[in-house]
């Protein structure tokens, strides 16, 4: 197996809101092995953007990391100094936002802001840097003639290709992408993961890819996280995740989202209900309320991530019934009417 | 280039309301009650003397005639004479016009420079104690009077303190071989300094207020987030992307300032005896002066309506999504 360039321990991260405090994510964990795509999953509100932006130590001003480790590459990210930290934001981690329209500064050329980061992060000189953002255009598969356009003369598909050149720029190690393609047409986002896939392949990249589409996950990634209520229920290989989930919830996903490459087709079944509030979360597992499964053990006794199969890491109390929970989960009515 | 065609348009519009101002103030002058030429002609005048009067001035003619004489004269830069004075009146204003721009533009330039740089920095400085302090004081100045604060000024620094003279534009007796010469002596800077400072701190609360609140709402843009991300300098993300951002309003705003700063100048030009536009028309209205009047607000109006134009072209050459669209 690939070496391990990110293991994230324990984190959990805190949002203050008045007095209290709205735990994003509590107590995660998971590993981005060397060279792969993993896909962190989870319905909106779940922590994962928040999980995402931890990574890069440019979170909220009433966000705060409460506990856990970052190990990256033989360093702890949630113990740099900002100092040390911000020495290694773009060159070894970059991120690609979810909305490229507004990541781009208005009032400059998308190639000054290229060259912005090739001359201010990659001490580049100025002919060099802009042979770089052509040769990054090309990359990416937009005309380097449209390198001296503004944003707002670019498509949303061209800001999205946009924003991969500009996190590729300076060869970081580690590729953090927030819904890179969630506000694209589906033939565009096809287009977008497919350049994105054969570039990781190319350069060897390791990817995390936040989206809230299992099809986005089954379409593009490795392993998977998949995560509910900020913490990680299920982390897998991503063909094991959807041929053989063990935990409820990502059965549930399974249904709810049509699949990239036969869009259309089939039911589509979403969880009835509503995730649980996150600053006064349900003492036993955060999904029992929804689970067709549950059991009073379930309400009362929060389950811990434990690894069910080899590589195969699950929250869930039946886990081990999960051959027999998966055929009831697809009758879509399982789950029509919980309450 | 695409950046022509909004320019023409924009001036044809500035033409179109520079036509409205003309015929507002010929109507205006034309149609107040009262003969028009009761303060020029002398009582000791016999009738034919004044029927002499308003022909050469043509008032006998009919309206929509002296209507296109006057446009006609306009365009030839004829003002017509002062009543008071007895000389043209376009000769007195442009006499009188560059004091009333050096005035109004330094004030707007130091109003501006300070204020977007103190507004800048207070948005840097948020929920600081010294944005508790500094935010009532910057409102403080904006709740002064003008003729309160050029007093204020004059007590202290001209009366109390001797630093700088009372009034005018230069000392008695001073002469210079050129205009040039007058404008960058010391002694006229000398007389300029606190009608400027009052005009200045009169306006930079505009300037530093919107400065601020666009700082503010440009931190929280994505953006900005993505500098930070980039790992960029902290002056890089607040001034390169933040600040420059923050500007594009604060740049349209200088236009209606200009205007207001006209309207300002009529106070701070009487207060500090400045021979610039604002006194001139105060006194010509005073003084029935109609032909200098006219001539004054035309004048002022002209300032206002150019200066609008260029805050117009320089916010389309600040934002690309304007002169790129
Ligand atoms: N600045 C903030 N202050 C308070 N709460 C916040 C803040 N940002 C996010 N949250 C809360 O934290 C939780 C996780 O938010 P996050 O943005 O990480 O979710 P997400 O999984 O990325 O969702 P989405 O799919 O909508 O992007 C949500 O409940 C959200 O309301
Ligand atoms: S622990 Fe219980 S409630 Fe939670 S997912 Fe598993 S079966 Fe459902
Ligand atoms: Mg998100």
């Amino acid at each position: 197996m690939a070496e391990t360039l990110l293991s994230i321990r324990d984190l959990s991260i805190a949002y203050e809101v008045g007095s209290k405090d709205v735990v994003a994510v509590s107590g995660a964990s998971f590993d981005v092995p060397q060279g792969t795509i993993v896909g962190l999953v989870g319905e909106s509100g779940c922590g994962k953007t928040t999980m995402a932006r931890a990574l890069t130590r440019v979170i909220a001003d009433n966000a705060r990391i409460d506990g856990g480790a970052m190990q990256f590459d033989g360093q702890d990210l949630a113990a740099l100094s900002e100092r040390d930290m911000n020495a290694l934001r773009w060159r070894d981690i970059s991120f690609i936002p979810q909305s490229a329209m507004n990541s781009l500064d208005p009032v400059y050329r998308v190639e000054y802001q290229i060259i912005e980061v090739l001359r201010d992060r990659g001490g580049m000189r100025k002919a060099q840097a802009r042979a770089r953002a052509v040769e990054l255009f090309e990359m990416v598969g937009i005309d380097p003639g449209r390198l001296r356009d503004f944003p707002h003369q670019f498509s949303g598909g061209m800001r999205q290709r946009a924003a991969i050149a500009l996190a590729l720029a300076l060869n970081p190690k580690l590729v953090v992408a927030d819904e890179p393609v969630t506000a694209l047409d589906v033939i565009i986002q096809r287009q977008i993961l497919d350049q994105l896939r054969g570039l990781q392949r190319e350069l060897g990249l390791s990817v995390i890819m936040v989206t809230h589409d299992i099809s986005v996950v089954a379409y593009i990634c490795d392993r998977t996280v998949v995560m509910y209520a900020g913490k990680v229920v299920e982390n897998c290989d991503t063909a094991t995740l959807l041929n053989e989930p063990l935990h409820p919830y990502s059965m549930g996903l399974k249904n709810a989202f049509p699949d990239l490459q036969s869009a259309g087709t089939g039911v589509l079944t979403p969880i009835a209900g509503s995730p649980p509030d996150l600053i006064d979360p349900p003492k036993g597992c955060r999904f029992a309320a929804r689970c067709p499964f549950a059991t009073d053990l379930c309400r009362n006794t929060e389950p811990a991530l434990t690894e069910a199969a080899p590589d195969h890491h699950v929250a869930c109390h039946r886990a081990s019934e999960a051959a027999v929970l998966r055929e009831t989960a697809k009758d879509p009515a399982t789950w029509g009417a919980v309450t | 280039m695409s950046t022509l065609k909004p320019f023409l348009i924009r001036t044809l519009q500035l033409l179109l309301v520079l036509w409205a101002v003309v015929t507002i103030l010929f109507l205006m002058f034309r149609l107040m009650p009262g003969n028009p030429l009761a303060a020029y002609i002398d009582p000791t005048f016999t009738a034919e003397q004044q029927e002499a009067l308003i022909r050469q001035f043509g008032l006998d003619k009919p309206l929509w005639q002296q209507y296109f004489t006057y446009l006609g004269n306009l365009l030839q830069g004829e003002l017509g004479d002062s009543f008071r004075y007895r000389t043209p009146v376009a000769e007195r204003i442009l006499l009188l016009l560059p004091n009333t721009l050096i005035l109004t533009f330094s004030s707007l330039i130091v109003a501006y420079t300070f204020g977007i740089l103190a507004g800048a920095w207070l948005a840097w400085k948020r929920n600081s104690r010294f944005e508790a302090a500094a935010l009532p004081a910057v409102l403080a100045t904006r709740a002064m009077p003008e003729f309160w604060l050029g007093m204020v000024l004059l007590a202290i620094f001209s009366f109390s303190l001797g630093w700088f003279p009372a009034g005018g534009t230069r000392s008695a007796g001073t002469s210079y071989d050129s205009l040039w010469q007058l404008y960058t002596s010391a002694n006229f800077l000398s007389h300029l300094f606190l009608p400027m400072m009052t005009l200045a701190i009169y306006s930079q609360g505009l300037p530093l207020l919107l400065m601020r609140s666009n700082m503010l709402d440009v931190m929280k843009e994505d953006f900005v987030t993505m500098a930070k991300i980039k790992g960029l300098s902290p002056s890089a993300v607040v001034i390169r992307h933040g600040a420059r951002n923050a500007l594009l309003p604060v740049m349209t705003s200088f236009a209606i300032a200009v205007g207001y700063q006209l309207q300002g100048n009529v106070v701070v030009e009487s207060v500090f005896s400045w021979p610039g536009l604002g006194r001139e028309l105060v006194n010509a209205v005073a003084a029935s002066d109609y032909p200098l009047a006219q001539g004054a607000f035309l004048m002022i109006a002209i300032v206002v309506i150019t200066m609008n134009l260029i805050a117009d072209l320089l916010y389309t050459f600040l934002d690309p999504r304007i002169s790129h669209a």
